[in-house]
């Protein structure tokens, strides 16, 4: 065997005899582990210091067996090691088995996916962790991606929706708002390769509806392109906004109707006071009456800020501080 | 003004129905004066709801319109509120501390109605839109039902009187689900 290739891989190679034993043991073995040849080779006493936890050697042990049951090799098979300095690394093994000068040895090669793991894990763990429905969808829609939003918001779990695409038909069980929604989709993405801020209104697994707010981008090349369908959840948003309008609108109607009725009531006393209708003591109740009713608006006036400010918490915060001048 | 109604049909307050009548700001006041002389020539004692002018001054209005002042009563939820104290007369004048008092209000709509038991009575409620000072729409929305449904109860015919426009959309939807005829004056 050519030690000269064997050393310079990039990945751990380890030729193993009899019982694990090793025969070589290569110089990205020595870095990935921290154990030296003069340590690995000659034993395989290396194994009990790479998998230093009895019931998980065990158990990797067992599935090695399993598998050269049916084979003579295995392929991908991904373990933890405990190296020297007591770091955990991910190493994804492929065996083979060959034969030189009439006898047989493995070769187990190594390569350290660690960081590749942990990529994917801090991957997976933001697209989990997302505050938004995401999904990925591949060529022919099926859904190849669904987080934890997705589920939490729509109620489908990711096992009932990958690989399928008639979620949306539970989504959106209204076959003409459905057909609606396609062809807007499909009039959009004509003209770009995505589409923003697209509002729909789906049905939940629950039977609430939920208002979404949809962004897409296109994902691949060579014609195998996959879709991101990223959705906020801006029902709240919604209803906020909605009550904040009602809000308004009734603050508007409380403020400009009752002040026009002061102003024509002021102006009704007037005219019957140049009409001699009225005593003395009229006048002063008709006029009492509306200093009341105006001070009323004031004191609503200042009730409905303090509702704003205060106590709508709904209320997005630019409008609030807009309103609370 | 000829003799015959012109705002209310006839037929419509035999049957007891509830109307919204909605007129421009500047005749609110004349539409209740109109409304009060062709109920009272049909026969109707009017027990007229008034948040807006005191009932001493509405009866003078009335009387100068020519309309007996026997064919009507109040609920006068003006005058205590300005001069502090008033005393009741039954069967002319129940007197509510506050616009905004609905259980009062609630409680002299049923006085008068008793008070006039017997009689061909219509309440007229001048005017919804002077409650949005002391009210929310809400209040005045569960108020309004409340004041419905004793008066269809009782068997007695009501017009409530408002500004037209002056009420938000989602308020005049819900008052115009409560009566049975929603009149605008303006429109005549």
């Amino acid at each position: 065997m050519d030690t000269g290739i064997l050393d310079n891989a990039l990945v751990m190679i380890a030729v193993l005899g009899e019982k694990s034993r090793i025969i070589s043991w290569n110089h990205a073995a020595e870095t990935i582990t921290g154990y030296t040849r003069e340590e690995a080779v000659g034993s395989n006493r290396i194994w009990k210091l790479l998998y230093p936890d009895k019931d998980y050697r065990n158990s990797v042990t067992r599935q090695i067996v399993e598998i050269l049951r049916t084979r003579k090799y295995f392929e991908n098979l991904e373990t933890t090691i405990r190296t020297r300095t007591g770091e955990s690394r991910i190493i994804l093994w492929n065996t083979k088995e060959i034969e030189e000068k009439g006898q047989f040895h493995k070769i187990a090669v190594g390569m350290d996916v660690t960081g590749q793991r942990e990529s994917d894990a801090f991957r997976e763990s933001i697209i989990d962790n997302a505050h938004v429905l995401l999904a990925v969808l591949d060529p022919r829609g099926n859904i190849q991606v669904w987080n934890k939003a997705a589920e939490a918001i729509t109620g489908y779990s990711r096992e009932e929706v990958i690989g399928h695409r008639d979620v949306w038909k539970q989504l959106y069980p209204d076959a003409v708002y459905r057909r609606g929604i396609s062809q807007q989709i499909a009039g959009i993405l004509s003209a770009n390769n995505y589409f923003e801020n697209l509002e729909t209104t789906i049905l939940t697994r629950s039977g609430d509806r939920r208002i979404i707010s949809w962004n897409t981008r296109q994902i691949g090349a060579a014609g195998a392109y996959h879709e991101i369908a990223i959705g906020r959840d801006i029902t709240a948003q919604h209803m906020a906004e909605a009550a904040l309008v009602g809000y308004m609108a009734e603050m508007a109607m409380r403020i400009n109707q009752p002040v026009r009725i002061i102003g024509d009531n002021l102006r009704e006393t007037a005219r019957m006071v140049r009409d001699g209708k009225l005593e003395p003591e009229e006048i002063a109740m008709l006029l009492d009456g509306q200093v009341r009713n105006a001070a009323q608006v004031s004191e609503n006036v200042t009730e409905f800020q303090k509702a704003l400010v205060e106590k709508n918490r709904e209320i997005p915060e630019a409008y609030r501080k807009f309103l609370g001048g | 003004m000829s003799g015959v109604p012109d705002i209310v049909n006839p037929e419509a307050l035999e049957e007891k129905r509830i109307f919204l009548l909605l007129s421009s700001p500047d005749h609110v006041r004349e539409r209740n004066i109109e409304v009060i002389r062709e109920l009272s020539m049909l026969g109707y004692h009017t027990v007229v709801i008034t948040t807006n002018f005191p009932y001493s001054i509405l009866i003078k209005l009335y009387r100068g319109a020519g309309v007996d002042p026997g064919a009507v009563s109040f609920i006068d939820a003006v005058t205590r509120n300005s001069i502090g104290h008033a005393e009741n007369i039954p069967g002319v004048v129940h007197f509510i501390n506050n616009p905004g008092n609905l259980t009062d209000l609630g409680i002299a709509v049923t006085e008068s109605l008793k008070e006039q038991s017997g009689r061909k009575v219509c309440i007229l409620y001048d005017s919804i839109s002077t409650m949005l000072i002391y009210l929310s729409s809400a209040n005045i929305s569960k108020f309004i039902h409340f004041v419905t449904n004793k008066l269809r109860l009782m068997d007695v015919s009501g017009i409530f009187l408002a500004v037209e426009k002056g009420l938000d959309p989602m308020l005049m939807s819900q008052l115009t689900t409560f009566v049975d005829t929603v009149i605008d004056t303006e429109e005549k």
